[in-house]
């Protein structure tokens, strides 16, 4: 494979950023800042699957997940806005730091110990794979991926779990209504779906004080 | 001119089990829970890197991993919708989100 220095200064870049901001989004207090500086870890994302010749997925990662799913998470963390809380007391305060503290080095020499046994491994057994690289024509255009996404289940069982995703996402949408219904809202609506003579339909009006009405 | 070649498998793949290390630290350390799905998500983002790149170094011949991808943001879109929905009605309930607070959910407040 030939090298070209182009490619090799943006991706070395790209992981420097990437590396940077993940960090800084696992580390920084501020929930908001820290979705941005996802946000910003998304960027350089994108630009390496561009260089691995994935185009559509970079442009997903910007168009869905920085531009949606990230949206979400700003969205809630500005309207429920978590205060920090601080220690009351300056013992607590010297206490929950040396907690935090004792928390963080714990963390730290775990996540090492872990990356210094694995990435040599990494490395060890990537080394023995030959590379193989793209052949098909016209690998990773949209016309290219839309072929495979709509052939035959026959011809490509994956088709059919990229379908069923979107029962997922229905089951989600239940979930999400289910927990954003408000406590008074549920009886009212049973008593609705059972329609037992002796109880009257609600009746829909505006006011809420017309409805509760002394039988 | 001798470039270092550093676009190679073993890179990527040392730079998306890194990413996973990172979110794991966060998924441990963190107590707020959207701080936790944050780092779900960089974890997913080093997950994948992994596939995209596997599937440029090793298996040119159809683009399975691109679909894995959307299969991936799909399942990540669901998770965060609910996920946040859960954390919206924790806070109306308890107006807290840490990780200790929701360790206790059996018990009365």
């Amino acid at each position: 494979m030939p090298v070209s220095p182009l490619v090799e200064i943006t991706f070395a870049l790209s992981a420097a950023l990437i590396l940077i901001s993940s960090l800084a989004v696992v580390l920084i207090k501020n929930p908001v800042r820290a979705t941005l500086l996802l946000i910003l870890s998304f960027l350089p994302t994108s630009l390496v699957y561009i260089l691995l010749q994935a185009s559509f997925v970079g442009i997903l990662q910007i168009l869905v997940y920085a531009g949606a799913i990230m949206m979400l998470f700003t969205f809630v963390i500005m309207m429920i806005n978590p205060a920090p809380k601080g220690g009351e007391s300056p013992l607590a305060g010297v206490e929950s730091a040396f907690t935090g503290l004792r928390g963080a080095v714990i963390g730290l020499l775990l996540v090492g110990v872990a990356g210094a046994l694995l990435i040599p491994q990494v490395y060890r057994a990537a080394a023995q794979l030959p590379v193989e690289p793209v052949t098909k024509p016209g690998f990773g255009e949209l016309s290219s991926i839309a072929a495979m996404l709509f052939e035959d289940p026959s011809n490509n069982p994956l088709t059919v779990s990229f379908e069923l995703i979107s029962f997922l996402i229905l089951v989600g949408i239940i979930a999400a209504l289910n927990f954003s219904r408000r406590k008074g809202a549920a009886p009212a609506k049973v008593d609705s779906i059972s329609t037992r003579p002796t109880e009257t339909l609600p009746v829909i009006k505006r006011e809420p004080a017309l409805d509760r009405k002394p039988a | 001119m001798n470039f270092p070649h550093v676009f190679t498998l073993p890179n990527c793949l040392a730079l998306s089990l890194t990413l996973v290390l990172i979110g794991s630290y966060g998924v441990f350390r963190r107590r707020s829970l959207i701080m936790i799905l944050l780092s779900v998500e960089v974890m997913l983002n080093g997950v994948n890197l992994s596939m995209v790149s596997f599937n440029f170094f090793r298996w040119g011949t159809q683009e399975s991993s691109h679909y894995l991808y959307m299969l991936s943001i799909g399942v990540a879109a669901v998770e965060a919708a609910v996920g946040l929905s859960m954390i919206i009605v924790l806070f109306k309930n308890y107006n807290d989100i840490t990780r200790e607070r929701v360790a206790h959910l059996g018990e009365r407040a």
